[in-house]
């Protein structure tokens, strides 16, 4: 897996341009000197300092020398020494910055502040410093430019390594009796790599040019000994009588400087994203399978026909929402059950256009408030979601900006979509704060959210959806990040605000408890389609899909009986690129036959307001049970 | 096999006035064999409580002794004390094929040689339900309720003698939670182990345990045999828990029915940082001082002095609430001390 990821690397352009570049490099460094190494020290007093020409194609020195090459013997002398350099650093970087990991506390928090206090230096003026006190040469060059290197990287190592010893694993280990250095070398290293070795590459294309510079400056390399940074130098004192002198070597640093950044970068960005490859093929073709909504009765707020969802993954196509249709009605509370990876949040998002490229949403019909959701361009459509669509996320925590006042965060919605001004739009934000039970909200606005709990973040972010006249509020999974005891309130809450302004919401949840308690009619998903649709009465008393009836099974209570093993679903779901033939839920179904496995059912009615999907949905005799 | 105790354990982090007491002197005892589980809502100091037992986080007062020895003196190598983890998706080194994580846990010097290391790990992963052919296996192909096994095959590498459940099934879908469930009780059983099973889920906790513990802002406020306080709750915070978790079975077999039924207190949380004064249930409690204003004790005394002589060595000043099951003659006798 991680060498296709380097494969990868290797296939963009300019990664192929860098592998290119550092292969002659590489190999200039390996064989120059052995082919060129006499002709480059060969010196001519019958013709020195000449310009180019077809003997010299970059001219001679003052000892008639060639300087071309010269340029080509020095690259091993510069590359040499660069990768030493930077070697130093990298060595160094990476004890000194996982140091903190293994040390006592007290020797770590010293190691860490003298690191700290090293990055605050520019990483030249350390070079000059170090090489004053190394003192001329070569040795001193590495030594200054290596040691220059290194608090950046301890720095870099240090931050990455604190993120990984940071989660359970390492935890794991250490309980497990694992010591401190296995620990740094099995876990951390590993994991760590990657990035590491990206900067590595990096930081020798900078530690080329510093070397360059300091021979140049005569601090670096000395006579007879050369390289790019010398010939430069030497070049200099001659560029009016020939500047290909100082011309030459100068485009081989900028080369050999480019493959080593280029490659660098280039890795950084393959592994860093990690995007797949944006050529999927054509979108396999849809046709809709179940029966189309009903369309009598109230206009629905949301009308949905055969919604697919798909996003590009390794070359396919990987469809985590497959052709559903539902309604959903003014004033409706319905809630969408199913196992994560069922397809249910992704319909929401899809519901409400938030899904991004390369993600592609299809439907033979998407209606909102009666508003063609897929064909109306986006700036027509802001308005209408800004003020008819509240959304209410799972983690209270992060779908609030942490730097800005709570109340100030409602009131940018009025002032975005009423154009209401900053005083009435704030008066209206302390008013829905005070509609969704929020004590105090004049000085609760004012506060900001890291100053809620949990539970009174969800009520301000339903709040937030108040701020417009809601004709539906998705509320994805709005209290499982809350505590048992503040779930009922939250779900009191969303009922509340159907009964005083007859918004519909589509509630999601993982949990059919929290959903049979709250709902009118329930969805039930599975592996990106609806497998049944029933009003939530229905639900304990005539459930017909198996999938359905396993879910109110698998539910512990306190009535379970302790000395009965709990109930289970075996297997696991499809993954969404790999959906087999049939209906989804065969593997896994104690009913399944022929028939399942290879046609897959459309989502028929079989009762009023009941729709299932299942070829045995009529085997009434069945209970549901599983082991 | 084992007894594991915590004596008047305190976990502070931070200093001055960010100081906060995760966990304030808590006792607590897991009897050898037995299964006790704590329950409380998050920030109450469970997982704080599971994470000083096994060295993660920094007992400031008293210590957890482990058949007498304090755990901090163990040897390193050997650890009869082992945890699984909340998260199956952080606690397995996403680099390291299950197999090596497993082998890692196994003390060094038992079972000589990578054959009978290799042996060991196919045993333990027949031990949780899994397929030893996954040995080379690297997390990121397993689904969550297999990596969760893979991790109790982990924990009981190290051939321990108490195991901390940190949550194990809260990250899981409910379809494959019961399966887990059953392993780790069929496990426990099998091989006697105590066990301190941490979850916020009621009836989970109802299922598996002998003792439930019940955490409030870093104490304990009642303990007591689960079917005994669960039938008979003393403390009203755990009342108002059961409530919560009976409430969603209510809902499942009448829909829209529940919804109006009022709860206790719709007040906030409170904040870790500045517990209340006295009783720390009390700015919520529906049988305290926000209800009888004639309570004020709740405000002024702090219940844990005497909770050992009260039923489930409730923190409360007033366990008789639970009047309809509690037998009044003992209640007497007991508020007589």
């Amino acid at each position: 897996m991680r060498s296709r990821r380097w494969m990868r690397v290797v296939t963009t352009p300019s990664g192929a341009v860098a592998v290119a570049l550092l292969v002659l490099v590489i190999g200039l460094a390996i064989l120059a000197p052995i082919i060129w190494g006499d002709a480059a020290s060969e010196v001519n007093d019958s013709a020195p300092v000449q310009g180019p020409s077809s003997a010299h194609w970059a001219g001679t020195d003052a000892l008639g020398r060639d300087i071309f090459y010269r340029v080509l013997v020095a690259t091993r002398l510069s590359i040499e020494l660069a990768v030493m350099a930077s070697l130093l650093g990298v060595v160094v970087g990476t004890v000194v910055g996982t140091a903190p990991s293994v040390l006592p506390r007290w020797a770590g928090r010293w190691v860490s502040s003298a690191v700290n206090i090293a990055v605050a230096f520019p990483s030249l003026l350390l070079v000059l410093f170090f090489a004053v006190v190394f003192g001329v040469g070569t040795t001193g060059a590495v030594l200054a430019i290596g040691l220059a290197f290194a608090p950046g990287f301890a720095r870099l190592t240090q931050t990455l390594s604190a993120a990984v010893v940071g989660r359970d694993f390492v935890a794991a280990a250490r309980v497990a009796g694992v010591g401190r250095l296995r620990i740094l070398v099995r876990h951390v290293l590993p994991n760590i790599g990657e990035p590491l070795v990206v900067n590595a590459t990096i930081n020798a294309g900078q530690a080329l040019l510093a070397f360059a510079g300091l021979s140049f400056l005569g601090i670096g390399v000395q006579a007879p000994s050369y390289d790019w940074g010398r010939l430069l130098g030497e070049g200099l004192t001659q560029i009016y009588v020939n500047p290909a002198a100082a011309l030459a070597p100068a485009v081989a640093v900028v080369i050999a400087g480019l493959a080593f950044n280029l490659l660098g970068e280039t890795a950084a960005a393959v592994i860093g994203v990690r995007t797949g490859p944006t050529r999927s093929g054509p979108l396999p073709a849809t046709p809709g399978r179940d029966e189309p909504i009903d369309a009598s009765g109230d206009q629905p707020v949301l009308a949905v026909e055969n919604l697919h969802v798909a996003f590009p993954r390794d070359g396919r196509w990987a469809t985590p929402v497959r052709g559903i249709s539902f309604a959903v009605r003014p004033g409706e509370f319905v809630g969408v059950v199913g196992e994560s990876g069922s397809g249910k949040s992704v319909t929401a998002l899809a519901v409400s256009r938030l899904i991004e490229h390369p993600g592609v949403v299809t439907a033979d019909r998407l209606d909102f408030a009666g508003v063609p959701m897929l064909s109306t361009p986006e700036r027509e459509l802001r308005p209408l979601l800004g003020t008819s669509l509240a959304m209410v996320f799972q983690d209270p925590t992060t779908s609030f900006n942490p730097t800005r006042r709570v109340g100030r965060q409602l009131a940018e919605v009025a002032e975005q979509h009423q154009d209401l001004r900053r005083g009435p739009a704030l008066a209206r934000a302390v008013d829905r704060l005070r509609a969704v039970r929020i004590a105090a909200a004049e000085r609760r606005a004012g506060q900001y959210p890291h100053e809620f709990s949990g539970g009174m973040r969800q009520r301000a972010m339903i709040g937030m959806g108040l701020m417009g006249t809601p004709k539906l509020v998705i509320a994805d999974e709005p209290t499982t990040a809350l505590d048992v005891t503040v779930q009922g309130q939250i779900l009191r809450l969303l009922s509340e605000v159907r009964a005083e302004t007859d918004a519909a919401i589509l509630l999601i949840s993982h949990d059919i408890t929290v959903v049979a308690q709250t709902c009118s009619r329930i969805l039930v998903m599975y592996a990106g389609r609806i497998v049944e649709d029933l009003p939530a009465a229905d639900l304990t008393r005539t459930p017909r899909h198996p999938y359905t009836k396993a879910l109110l099974a698998v539910v512990p209570d306190l009535a379970t009986d302790r000395e009965q093993p709990l109930v289970a679903i075996a297997g696991r779901p499809p993954a969404p690129e790999q959906i087999p033939a049939g209906c989804a839920f065969a593997a896994r179904c104690p009913l399944a036959d022929e028939r399942c496995r290879t046609d897959d059912p459309a989502l028929v009615q079989v009762a009023q307001l009941h729709r299932v999907a299942c070829w045995h949905a009529d085997d009434q005799h069945d209970q549901g049970t599983m082991g | 096999m084992s007894e594991l105790r915590f004596e008047h354990v305190s976990v502070r982090y931070g200093s001055g006035r960010a100081a906060l007491t995760a966990v304030d002197h808590v006792s607590l005892t897991v009897p050898s064999g037995q299964v006790v589980g704590l329950v409380g809502e998050s920030g109450s100091g469970k997982s704080t409580l599971a994470r000083a037992a096994v060295g993660l986080s920094p007992v400031a007062e008293g210590r957890v002794v482990l058949e007498g020895t304090d755990v901090r003196r163990l040897p390193r190598r050997h650890r009869p004390l082992q945890m699984v983890f909340q998260d199956p998706y952080s606690s397995l080194d996403p680099r390291m094929t299950i197999g090596q994580s497993v082998a890692e846990a196994m003390p060094r010097a038992a079972h000589g040689g990578r054959r009978g290391r290799r042996l060991e790990v196919a045993r333990l992963l027949e031990l949780v339900n899994l397929d030893p052919e996954r040995v080379d296996m690297l997390p990121g192909e397993l689904s969550g309720g297999q990596r969760q096994r893979v991790a109790l095959a982990r924990a009981l590498a190290g051939r321990p003698e108490v195991i901390i459940a940190d949550e194990i099934t809260s990250a899981l879908d409910v379809s494959v939670q019961g399966a887990l469930l059953n392993v780790v009780r069929g496990l426990q059983r099998e091989l006697g182990l105590s066990m301190l099973f941490i979850s916020h889920n009621l009836a989970v906790v109802r299922y598996l345990s002998d003792v439930i513990a019940v955490m409030y802002l870093g104490r304990i406020v009642e303990v007591g045999p689960t079917l005994d306080v669960l039938s008979r709750p003393q403390h009203p915070y755990t009342r108002d828990l059961l409530a919560a978790a009976s409430h969603t079975r209510h809902g499942l077999d009448d829909p829209l029915v529940s919804i109006a039924d009022a709860e206790p207190a719709d007040a906030e949380p409170a904040d870790p940082h500045h517990p209340p004064a006295g009783c720390r249930y009390h700015p919520h409690c529906p049988i305290g001082p926000l209800v009888h204003a004639d309570r004020r004790i709740c405000v002024s005394a702090d219940p844990a002095e005497g909770a050992e002589q009260r039923p489930h060595h409730a923190a409360c000043h007033f366990t008789e609430g639970g009047e309809h099951l509690l037998n009044r003659e003992e209640d007497r006798h007991v508020r007589g001390h």
